[in-house]
């Protein structure tokens, strides 16, 4: 180790061969941003911030090649049987990717992140969201994919757009919403991604069940409109939990 | 001054961490001495912002750490290396440093330098393209210190920092401390007495969440002589000082 201040002072005319080679170094060992980063600076405004964004566990390339497998496999057995398949499993998979997104034991310098100027509910909010949307987004692919195809397949014409368009909104969107904002307060006020995935399967587990013990279908919870003021409940009150466990994260009071 | 902590308590539930510690701190570099359990690690932890008091009144830097755009201020200027010092394996040395120079809100301009200038400062230049996986347990703690400065921070608080350095390593890291202490505030949680014998300006000993000693090394020292003859323990002067404090406090 070095002494600090060798380094960082100025020598009017001399040069000072260590503050060269420190602004060699500097450049030498600076890491280039990726477009998206770059991008995500602008539009967050904080380098700091979009750093954090890239790097969230659940926007890694390897798992959103699982959650793009698993809902395209979804995709599929929708065209091929008609069962809604697509909206079963994007819930979960959001789930997973909110509940995996920022946390102790997820970000393994989350304590350290903690003392430092960007806000850490910032950070949450910011990777939640951005987790929420591509999952929404592979959802309404996989959705217009599977409605596309089993349009095809059973009047040859492409008449399904509106449906797919409602499908979306009533079917999964909803639901997503409201199993998302369950696995973020239970991630939130245990302070435990675990507690949040198995939050967010568990909860969506049960309404799969009771959808099928109330209506005899296993896709009930998916398909029946009374259960969108189910959803719509329990995303308030869950989006309230969320709000009320995150305002402690940050500042010491 | 740039610590100011007045009546600071902190619980755990029932158990209580900190139990009314009143501290003025100014530039210098402040050793925190204790047992384990004696509070050290909380009373950083509060002083990182991290986590805040149960009661009592914290001013950092002449700032409120309770009062948001205040702490964010605070914490611009904070170097913080915790106990356990978590780590993205796939990270560089360089990346680490860096994505901890973008959190402290550094202008991304002055990043580049300010990384080199922390890495060098902790003899890793060397290995700055190396992955985090495959450094040893010292070398990790030297990257920690080099993130925890890399802002040119006012208010320095390293816990533990000293843990799997060599020899030589340790004394080029006190050098660097007195250094720094020059002009910010130093505050180092450690077990380790001599340490604080070669580095510290003054000494602070906590035992049961209490502040039971405050002085220079030199006092410490003069505590442990005066006991000697009584059974005191320890090797060195300033352990016995360290022993006797602590022996009187648990009376």
């Amino acid at each position: 180790m070095r002494p600090a201040t060798n380094a960082r002072a100025g020598s009017g005319d001399e040069i000072d061969p260590r503050r060269v080679w420190l602004g060699v170094a500097g450049e030498l060992w600076r890491r280039e941003p990726s477009h998206v980063e770059r991008l995500a600076s602008r539009l967050l405004r904080s380098a700091g911030l979009a750093r954090a964004l890239v790097i969230t566990p659940s926007l890694m390339l390897s798992w959103l090649v699982a959650s793009l497998v698993v809902i395209t496999v979804g995709a599929v057995a929708t065209a091929a049987t008609g069962t809604p398949f697509v909206a079963l499993f994007a819930p979960p998979v959001a789930a997973c990717g909110i509940a995996f997104a920022y946390g102790p034991g997820i970000d393994p310098a989350w304590e350290l992140a903690r003392s430092t100027a960007v806000d850490d509910r910032l950070v949450l909010l910011v990777r939640a969201l951005v987790v929420f949307a591509l999952n929404a987004l592979i959802g309404v692919l996989a959705t217009l994919a599977s409605s596309a195809a089993r349009s095809g397949l059973t009047a040859g014409a492409g008449s399904g757009g509106a449906q797919a368009v409602g499908s979306v909104t009533y079917g999964w969107l909803l639901p997503m919403t409201a199993i998302c904002l369950l696995s973020l307060a239970t991630s939130a006020l245990l302070g435990s991604s675990s507690a949040g995935l198995v939050a967010g399967l568990g909860g969506w587990a049960l309404a799969v069940v009771g959808g099928r013990a109330a209506d005899g279908a296993f896709t009930a919870a998916v398909t029946d409109p009374g259960w969108r003021l189910v959803y719509l409940s329990m995303a308030l009150c869950c989006g309230a939990v969320a709000v009320f466990a995150l305002r402690g994260v940050r500042g010491p009071r | 001054m740039n610590v100011d902590i007045k009546d600071v308590t902190r619980k755990f539930g029932s158990a209580q961490a900190v139990a009314g510690v009143s501290w003025v701190a100014g530039a210098g570099v402040h050793g925190l001495l204790g047992p384990n359990g004696a509070g050290k690690t909380t009373l950083l932890r509060m002083m990182a912002t991290v986590i805040g008091p149960t009661s009592g009144t914290l001013r950092l830097l002449d700032r409120d750490p309770g009062a948001h755009p205040q702490c964010r201020e605070i914490r611009r200027r904070l170097g913080y290396l915790p106990q356990n010092l978590g780590y993205y394996p796939g990270f560089t040395i360089a990346e680490f440093v860096e994505y901890f120079a973008l959190l402290k809100d550094m202008p991304p301009n002055r990043v580049p330098a300010a990384v080199a200038s922390a890495i060098e400062q902790v003899g890793l230049g060397d290995k700055a393209r190396a992955k985090l996986r495959t450094l040893s347990g010292g070398m990790l703690r030297r990257v920690g210190i080099a993130q925890a400065i890399v802002n040119d921070p006012h208010l320095l608080l390293l816990d533990e920092p000293t843990a799997g350095l060599d020899p030589e390593q340790r004394v080029a890291f006190r050098t660097m401390l007195r250094e720094i202490g020059e002009r910010a505030t130093v505050v180092i949680s450690t077990h380790l007495v001599e340490d604080v014998a070669a580095a510290c300006s003054e000494v602070v000993l906590m035992n049961a969440g209490r502040l039971v000693f405050r002085g220079t090394p030199r006092d410490l020292v003069a505590r442990g002589a005066s006991v000697v003859g009584d059974g005191g323990s320890g090797d060195s002067p300033l352990e016995r000082g360290y022993a006797a404090v602590l022996a009187e406090a648990r009376r």
